[in-house]
């Protein structure tokens, strides 16, 4: 292993105490506002990065956070196991018994709420590629089939949490709109793999399938044989080692075991997190105690370490889009309400019920942002579309809980 | 509820376990002062019929007059057909305790009927002559239409069998994922929250409960966490129940949820102990 100097461990750990440390001031401060503590860490990444920081004071900037440096090397490997770990509970909290449960109104409910979005995300990029800043033309698809993407996904504990707040989660619409999201994020993921794959390849025919039959495969052994063999060591598991400190820790050992064997076949690590995540969570013998130790362990510690990072590395102020932002919004807001409405309203339920689900499922919160990092890192996307992305994920993650007390209460 | 079930139907053969089944069927009858059927599904002759008077006489179940109904073919579509032309109320029949894996993934009779009948069923596992006293009957309060049902047939049972507990399982639904969005909470907010949870399951349950005589019975509301089905089933061994009753699903399962089980498929995957499905659809 390598060393750190002594200053350099000094650094390190003053980094991540002052990244701790605001993130929680803001998320805390937004907390009275009943808003998701993503976006107080979003806001402390902002203040602490090039934006605001960089901005007053250059020096004190480039003095705490130094590019590059040793530490920034250090940060950067701190952050990638974050995300790791986020899709890994991101995974976990997909549960195919609801799935199944609510049968196959769920899916259609959650297949309109994933085709209209995709499709809006879809046509206007491929209409408009200057726009929306596509630089490779070769490339359009590729673009054009992750903006499809980043507008269908969902923010399964924004929703889940506003659905506590309205005494909703255990209603039927509330399942509903449970499953439908996490349906959704599944199949989000699944496509986000194999547009991943793609990029570079300049839609070679044979390289793409490549990456789609290894997805696919990925997926169906993992949640037949994988998942069987789970159900077989989480028994013993659970018996014979110490809890929780068995089953976090071999948990958490195959989660990045999986996201390694993603990456070396070619599809990006955090699909086989996410996947190794949705097989345990499906595990019988994963307990529900254990799933929330495992979230509160990475959501307090790792998330804001996380989201905290998205504004060190990219400035909010030089990026900003108005026109980029504005139709961002709007794609994400008509494309879920519209989606996700229709599939509400086919399930049985009143047009306000399903308005007001719309909304509910209008939340992109974390998984966007990831997602958008993620193609930003993969030269998918540039800053500017980065940070329209991540307000957009801000401004629907806010104002769907508003949005869906407003319409019900009318 | 006494004459909840009017019609009880039992799907008989000629094997070891038939005389303890039809006087596990005849006592339930007279329970419930119900019409006993006996379906057979086999060959039909006069040595058949002597045998089936002799069964019948033999655990003193004449006096029920029950009807006999000799049919042949495929064993599950026979007496599923019964079930409906005599609108049969409860289907009493044995079961194994679990299937091996290529008998789960077909289906034996057993699991066929237990998956696609249209009234309650009543599954016997390994049926016993003796007839136990019953201790512990779990009630599931979850999944299904009927849970108002399923729960006065455990009060009414228990109290004719003189159960010492009636629990009544209900399920904090995705405990794990609303626990972990509550994240943004204190922590007194937090516990708050949790006991709120249980709080109003528990309310529910009562609320049920408030509609049903019971007497001097003892019942208990426990909260499950977990994969719905199979934290049930595990509660049933635990306790050591008897006899587990469930309300229907909302819907008939297929073979996808034999690959992907989820609730009610976990149990009858592998029966705790004698299941009882309450299902009032025809009704």
């Amino acid at each position: 292993m390598g060393k750190l100097s002594h200053g350099d461990v000094v650094h390190l750990l003053i980094q991540l105490s002052v990244m701790l440390l605001l993130g929680r001031l803001l998320s805390e401060s937004l907390r009275k506002f009943k808003q998701p503590a993503v976006i107080g860490e979003i806001i402390a990444g902002i203040l602490l990065g090039p934006t605001v920081l960089g901005m007053i004071n250059p020096e004190w900037f480039q003095a705490l956070y130094p590019v590059p440096s040793a530490t920034a090397t250090v940060l950067t490997g701190i952050v990638q196991v974050a995300v790791i770990m986020l899709l890994f509970i991101a995974g976990l909290e997909v549960d195919l018994h609801i799935v199944w449960q609510q049968g196959k109104q769920a899916i259609a409910t959650s297949l309109l709420g994933l085709i209209v979005p995709f499709s809006f995300g879809f046509v206007f990029p491929y209409l408009f590629p200057d726009f929306f800043g596509i630089a490779d033309q070769q490339d359009k698809l590729t673009f054009t089939l992750f903006m499809g993407t980043a507008m269908a996904i969902s923010a399964l504990p924004v929703i889940v949490r506003i659905l506590m707040d309205l005494n909703l989660f255990k209603s039927k619409m509330g399942m509903l709109v449970v499953t439908s999201a996490m349906i959704d994020d599944l199949i989000g993921w699944l496509i986000f793999s194999v547009i991943l794959g793609m990029i570079g390849k300049k839609g070679e025919s044979i390289s793409i399938l490549n990456t789609v039959l290894l997805t696919i495969s990925f997926v169906a052994v993992m949640l037949t044989l994988g998942r069987g063999l789970l159900n077989r060591i989480l028994p013993w598991i659970n018996k014979k080692l110490a809890w929780p400190g068995g089953v976090l820790s071999i948990s958490l050992a195959l989660c990045f075991l999986g996201a390694a064997f993603t990456e070396y076949i070619g599809l990006h690590a955090i699909f086989g997190a996410f996947i190794i995540g949705v097989a345990f969570g499906d595990s019988k013998h994963f307990s529900e105690r254990a799933k929330e130790i495992v979230h509160q362990f990475i959501n307090n510690i790792f998330a804001p370490l996380f989201f905290v990072s998205i504004g060190l590395r990219v400035n909010f102020i030089t990026n900003f889009d108005w026109g980029l932002t504005l139709a961002i919004v709007a794609i994400a807001f008509a494309g879920k309400i519209i989606g996700s409405g229709l599939g509400t309203r086919l399930g049985g339920f009143s047009w306000r019920e399903s308005l007001a689900a719309s909304f509910g499922m209008n939340a992109r919160g974390a998984m966007e942002i990831i997602l958008g990092l993620v193609a930003l890192e993969n030269g998918l996307i540039n800053e500017r579309v980065f940070v329209s992305l991540v307000i957009m994920a801000l401004i629907t993650s806010m104002t769907s809980g508003p949005l869906m007390k407003w319409v019900l209460k009318k | 509820m006494t004459g909840y079930f009017k019609k009880i139907a039992l799907a008989i053969g000629f094997s070891p376990t038939s005389r303890a089944l039809l006087k596990e069927a005849s006592r339930l009858a007279n329970l419930f002062r119900a019409q006993l059927i006996l379906v057979h599904v086999g060959t039909h002759g006069s040595e058949e019929e002597s045998k089936m008077s002799e069964l019948i006489q033999s655990v003193d179940a004449g006096d029920l007059n029950p009807i006999v109904l000799w049919k042949e073919g495929d064993p599950v579509k026979e007496i599923l057909q019964v079930c409906s032309t005599e609108n049969i109320d409860l289907l009493v029949a044995g079961a194994l305790k679990k299937e091996n894996l290529l008998q789960n993934y077909i289906g034996t009779v057993a699991r066929k009927i237990m998956r696609k009948a249209n009234c309650s069923i009543l599954m016997i596992q390994n049926p016993n002559e003796q007839a136990e006293s019953v201790n512990n009957i779990v009630v599931n309060a979850e999944d299904s239409p009927y849970i108002e049902d399923a729960i006065k047939a455990g009060c009414y049972l228990g109290k004719m069998e003189n159960a010492q507990w009636v629990h009544i399982a209900r399920e904090l639904k995705l405990l794990g994922l609303a626990l972990s969005a509550n994240e943004q909470c204190t922590e007194d907010e937090y516990h708050e929250s949790m006991q709120g949870m249980v709080r109003e399951e528990i309310d529910e349950v009562e609320k049920i409960l408030a509609r049903i005589p019971r007497e001097n019975l003892k019942v208990n509301i426990k909260m499950l966490s977990g994969k719905s089905g199979y934290e049930l089933a595990r509660f049933a061994e635990r306790k050591k129940a008897e006899l587990l009753i469930v309300g229907a699903p909302a819907r008939r399962f297929s073979l996808f949820d034999r690959v992907f089980p989820h609730d009610l498929e976990y149990i009858f995957a592998n029966l705790p102990c004698n299941l009882l499905i309450i299902n009032p659809r025809h009704n």
